[in-house]
């Protein structure tokens, strides 16, 4: 395939999608106008875990307003249950029905939907719907959840480890036995969730008619969506349509079929009105999806100069009390992935993941975020251990330029990234050198002060032979569609879900670089799955790799056609030398280029209107379907700083530098890019710092409203510096590598190097996340 | 029910309302002024921070029925005749914004916000930004959209 | 997340309102809402009838009288904390009164509602507590003064009978030569403070408000400016019994009333 010039991939253009959310006039979910839609209300569960004895609506019914109330029983015979059963060792499967039947399983579990003709009223009448529950002992926490007789969060399992996995390679204990010393470092991450903005919602139109539901929700993954209702509801996919309209964000949150969704959309059905629900923020902390949640240990032996020998890795997860994943999958992620840029042969893994009374977990952008933290907090422990300075450590243990590409211990190969380029520029851009005298001046005056260091390599685009060589059923492509209009106008679609990432705009560009016009001329439609293509939606950071490769390959396709009737417009015997530019077709004579005067429309318009005169072989129409599956493993690789200021008598933090350098190949759009650059990093700083999702030793969700669950404002996040330094990979013709999510996992464990480093002289090390100023005074207490 | 009229961007809308009906629902459902966002219902998000005769209120902490003889303003009237303004402007090309299901509630603050306090320090900005959460954009953003505003009417009055 | 029904009431007179409050049953007084607010949608608190008071004309006044500045109930605390007079008289409550909350929060939040819903950890209890304001309250039985140290019981419970409203609240004014100081740590801006200390230095005597320790505010007073500011510090962390909660741990409080208090008091010191 010939490789245009790239003039519009890489623009700085302000996006498309910006002007109506400036004016308020965005389409979400809640904005769109339903006649006559009513509106669902969930009566949820006040205990961690109990036997639903009876539920006694009488006088809920009578409430004004309420149309209908349903329970567990009700959406049993309308739906079928989650089975999570896909096949891989050490995974036990699970099963859950639509709302609980029987059982309650943490505090806010969903167990009846109050139906009414308002919101207000759905609220009245829910307060009414008497739940007799009988209480049981409630698996609160990893340790009682394991613990000897613990009670069982799903009654089907033999215990509450629902998923164990146990991987080695080469001799690790022969590593530790033979080694100078092993350095053993923890881990804790705290639970977390994904609190888009927006919450979630959606609005389910029944037509009995035709025999069709339309679901209007906030979604990243429309089109698998779609098979999840349409199987669930036992109608074919033809009789469903997911229309995704904006979206206040997703963060992961918004690609499972959650147990409310299904029951509203079987409500809609059942009802055969449109009935709608919008999630309010208690339900959302509470009850929507929580995430993270890990206790992790590693033991390194190292040589005497900090060469890392052999790797022990365990995970503990506490994944709540649902499974709309499969549970092993995030934290075997870490595992897979963890040594990141660091050479080890011998490398061994377990992996524990354990159901609690909690919410169920998911995938939250970056679903391996802790994986940073764990091994650049490893190369931290061996430099303190061993009384070494931490960049040495890196630099030893890094792989070099010239080894690349790189099988980890793992089989995961790494190729076309450049650790030590952003490292060394990291390390140059926050004065590493300066920084050591100028902490040692501060220490004089009592002013403490951190450095953090953080290499990340992202795994970010996983292609659909990874999943098979993980056991895990499902595919990596993702597909496109484009079609020129008999005008000219040029539409076009991938199987993208938007949350905010610009693909209006950065798609608009690849379109525009491969087919040959300006990118205004491109209207990217999204979200609608009567449009868009079958793909695999937005997760991980897939969309830019998927489906900007798609795109640029379906819209090269129409080039080709764009140029072979141009060819026979102009009276050429074939299309060499011709090109489309900005619309028109330009001609090469001896180098230069000449502009023609024909245009797309006009060669547009031939092919829908006057196909007769298309050349031979060639169909009329321009409309054009591509699929394309990436590589198995992408990767795009970053190096985190930062300077942090510890207030030694009080704990608190204040980030006074952040640098990131970072390498993410060929960049679509350099304001979205940065953009997701620094939302990544915020994300993994409010984390590390603010956000705990906290339950009481009962079960008991304590974190019910945003005073409690801290997210970070702009007084909480510095200013970001910003060094691009991306090279193209080979590993797809446009060259791009993804992002997106590195940030988190950066931010996360270069704030820990950070205040570790602040921590240093006091002889304590913060092992735990949120990094909160009473936690750190307890460890300065103990000083 | 009520019936009463309130003055939205410059408009009046007769309202049948519950006294308990929260202004942003009536500004959504009523007025079908559904730039206003609805994140959290209890004050923090800032996300349907509207005008209260000039003055930035949550919308959520606010029953319709309170506003007769008041002025509100949403973010629909922000831009005037479809021209943005230079907050919005700003927002727009430095990219401030990404979901944009926060943005209205921070357009409108800052539109008050810089009218009373024209030159803000980046502290000052940041202090006041606190007042509205924002998952995607980390805020880097916005704050320099903000402070581009600022610094160009510091070289307007130079 | 909406609030129960309720009936609404919105009277133009003080003696209307007054009214209104014996005859109802349930009633709740409202009036910037940002606290009862969010309790009613989440429907903590369900009140049958819903008294608006921002429709009492001038009960939103700030006057300079001989001794003490009479701020009227409504005043919002953006007006309080931008007041001239407030800055000139009574820095300390505009100090502190620019810390609450949001700049929206601030824009309709007002005095009389924070005085009133007396969170223990709130910038205004505390600061009327520490200045030795005066509450003035109407109610059947007349107009009466209660001072701050009165008028805060406990954990958002005050000396207000059924009956009675806030009307305004009476600030001495700062002498001439007075120093002061308003620190709080909270985890984010605009959260509410886990400990604050306001201070006040005045002729070579301190005075220190510390909330958020207990269920009300604390007053110290007279200790000597002469005085190690870390020996104050001390003494007033021996002096308070935070509660334990799961959120933070009471000795954590302990600490951060030791280290503000010293911040406060070398703050006040240096300032001279």
């Amino acid at each position: 395939m010939r490789r245009p010039k790239l003039r519009h991939i890489g623009a700085p253009i302000p996006r498309k999608e910006d002007l109506r959310f400036l004016t308020g006039r965005g389409r979400y979910v809640d904005d769109i106008e339903i006649p006559g839609a009513l509106h669902a209300c969930f009566v949820r569960s006040p205990h961690p875990h109990a036997r639903i004895l009876s539920i006694g609506m009488e006088a809920a019914k009578k409430s004004p307003g309420v149309v209908d109330i349903y329970t567990g029983k009700d959406l049993a015979q309308w739906t079928t249950p989650l089975r999570m059963a896909p096949p891989i060792e050490g995974l036990h499967p699970v099963e859950m029905t639509t709302l609980p039947i029987d059982k309650v399983r943490f505090h806010g579990d969903p167990v009846a939907c109050v139906i009414a003709t308002s919101r207000y009223l759905a609220e009245d009448a829910a307060e009414l719907v008497e739940v007799d529950y009988e209480p049981l002992p409630a698996a609160a926490n990893l340790e009682q959840a394991l613990a000897e007789g613990a009670p069982k969060v799903d009654e089907s399992l033999a215990s509450n480890l629902v998923s164990v996995q146990r991987f080695a390679t080469g001799d690790v204990q022969k590593q530790k036995r033979e080694a100078f010393k092993v350095v053993e470092s923890a881990f804790h991450q705290g639970r977390m969730t994904h609190l888009p903005i927006e919450t979630r919602g959606l609005a389910a139109v029944w037509d009995e008619g035709r025999q069709h539901l339309t679901v209007h929700i906030g979604n990243q993954v429309p089109h698998p969506y779609r098979s999840q209702v349409a199987a669930r509801m036992r109608l074919s996919e033809s009789q469903v349509t997911i229309a995704s309209p904006d979206v206040g964000g997703g963060f992961g949150q918004k690609i499972a079929l959650y147990r409310e969704e299904l029951t509203v959309c079987a409500a809609s059905r059942q009802l055969k009105r449109p009935v709608r629900w919008r999630e309010d923020r208690m339900e959302n902390l509470m009850a929507a999806s929580h995430a993270r949640e890990d206790s992790v240990r590693t033991r390194a032996a190292v040589t005497k100069e900090g060469r890392l020998l052999g790797l022990e890795l365990e995970i503990l997860e506490d994944f709540g009390a649902y499974c709309f994943y499969p549970a092993n999958y995030l934290a075997r992620v870490v595992a897979m992935i963890l040594t990141g840029p660091y050479k080890v042969r011998d490398y061994a893994f377990e992996v524990k993941v354990a159901l609690t009374n909690k919410c169920g977990n998911g995938p939250m952008r970056a679903p391996m975020a802790i994986t940073s933290w764990v091994i650049e907090g490893t190369m931290d422990a061996i430099a303190r251990e061993l009384r070494l300075d931490p960049l040495e450590v890196r630099r030893l243990n890094m792989v070099e330029t010239r080894e690349l590409p790189y099988t980890m211990p793992t089989g995961e190969v790494i190729a076309d990234i450049t650790p030590r380029e952003t490292l060394e520029a990291a390390v140059k851009a926050i004065d590493y050198a300066g920084f050591r005298r100028r902490q040692a001046a501060a220490r004089q005056e009592g002013r403490h002060l951190g450095l953090g260091l953080c290499s990340v390599v992202e795994s970010t685009t996983y292609g659909s032979r990874f999943y098979k060589a993980a056991g895990i059923p499902g595919s990596g492509h993702e597909a496109a569609w484009l079609r020129i209009e008999p005008s000219g106008a040029v539409n076009a679609s991938v199987g993208l879900g938007a949350t905010g990432q610009g693909y209006e705009t950065a798609f608009a560009q690849v379109v525009a670089d491969g087919l040959g016009v300006e990118p205004s001329q491109v209207r990217m439609q999204l979200g609608n799955t009567d449009v868009a293509p079958y793909g695999m939606g937005s997760r991980g950071a897939r969309g830019g790799t998927a489906g900007g490769t798609a795109i640029f390959l379906a819209a090269r396709e129409a080039n080709e056609k764009v140029l072979a009737i141009a060819a026979q417009m102009l009276g050429f015997d074939s299309a060499e030398g011709l090109h489309l530019v900005d619309g028109r077709i330009e001609r090469e004579i001896l180098g230069e280029r000449v502009k023609t005067d024909l245009t797309l429309a006009q060669v547009a318009r031939t092919a829908y209107l006057d196909p007769t005169a298309l050349p031979k072989g060639i169909a009329p129409g321009l409309d054009f379907s591509k699929t394309y599956d990436p590589p198995p493993m992408t990767y795009s690789n970053a190096a985190h700083a930062c300077e942090v200021e510890l207030d030694a008598e009080t704990g608190a933090l204040k980030i006074l530098r952040y640098v990131v350098a970072e390498d993410c190949g060929t960049v679509l759009n350099p304001f979205v890019v940065e953009g997701q650059q620094h939302g990544a990093i915020a994300m993994g700083l409010s984390g590390a710092l603010l956000e705990h999702m906290r339950y009481d030793e009962h079960g008991n969700n304590i974190t019910g409203s945003l005073a409690d669950y801290l997210v970070a404002t702009a007084t909480d996040l510095p200013g970001f510096e910003v060094i691009p330094m991306h090279t193209p990979s080979r590993g797809n013709p446009v060259g791009i590598k993804g992002m997106a999510e590195g940030g988190v996992m950066g931010a996360i464990g270069v704030i820990a190097s950070a205040v570790n480093d602040a921590l240093a002289p006091f002889g304590v090390v913060a092992e735990r996340q949120p990094l909160s100023p009473d936690y750190l005074l307890s460890l300065l207490r103990q000083t | 029910m009520l019936d009463f009229d309130l003055t939205v961007n410059g408009r009046r809308y007769p309202v049948r309302a519950e006294p308990r009906k929260l202004l942003s629902d009536v500004l959504r459902e009523d007025c079908r002024l559904t730039g206003t966002h609805v994140g959290c219902e209890h004050g923090v998000c800032g996300a349907c921070t509207v005008l209260v005769d000039g003055k930035p209120s949550r919308a959520c902490l606010i029953y319709a029925v309170q506003m007769q003889d008041h002025e509100i303003t949403t973010i629909e009237a922000v831009a005037k005749d479809g021209k943005l303004t230079p907050l919005q402007q700003a927002l727009h090309e430095v990219h401030g914004l990404q979901c944009g299901f926060c943005t209205a509630g921070i357009v409108i603050t800052f539109e008050a916000y810089l009218r009373e306090n024209p030159r803000p320090t980046e502290e000052q900005v940041r202090e006041v930004l606190a007042g509205n959460l924002c998952r995607c954009t980390g805020y880097h953003n916005i704050v320099k959209a903000i402070l581009r505003v600022a610094n160009e009417r510091r070289d307007a009055q130079a | 997340m909406k609030p129960a029904p309720f009936r609404y009431h919105r009277p133009r007179s003080l003696a209307d309102t007054l009214q209104l409050l014996v005859t109802l049953e349930n009633a709740k007084l409202i009036a910037g809402g940002q606290s009862l607010g969010p309790m009613m949608n989440m429907r903590l608190v369900q009140p049958a009838e819903l008294i608006d008071l921002n429709a009492l004309a001038g009960l939103d006044l700030i006057a300079e009288k001989d001794d003490f500045l009479e701020i009227g109930a409504l005043a919002r605390h953006h007006a309080v904390e931008s007041s001239t007079l407030v800055k000139k008289h009574c820095p300390l409550l505009a100090e502190a009164a620019g810390t609450i909350g949001h700049y929206a929060i601030r824009s309709r939040g007002t005095l009389g509602g924070s005085l009133a819903h007396a969170d223990p950890a709130a910038q205004l209890p505390l600061v009327a507590a520490t200045l030795g304001a005066e509450i003035v309250v109407n109610g059947k039985r007349g107009e009466r003064r209660i001072a701050a140290k009165d008028f805060f019981v406990s954990m958002m419970t005050t000396a207000l009978e059924a009956d009675e409203i806030v009307v305004s609240a009476r600030f001495p004014k700062a002498a001439a030569g007075d120093r002061h100081a308003y620190l709080q740590f909270s985890r984010r801006t605009g959260d509410f403070a886990i400990v604050a200390v306001a201070a006040v230095l005045h002729s070579r005597k301190l005075r220190l408000g510390i909330g958020g320790a207990e269920d009300k505010p604390l007053v110290f007073e007279d200790f000597s400016a002469h005085e190690d500011p870390q020996a104050i510090a001390r003494k007033v962390r021996e002096a308070v019994q935070p509660t334990e909660s799961p959120r933070v741990p009471a000795l954590y409080r302990e600490e951060l009333v030791e280290v503000l208090v010293k911040r406060a008091v070398a703050r006040c010191l240096t300032s001279i």
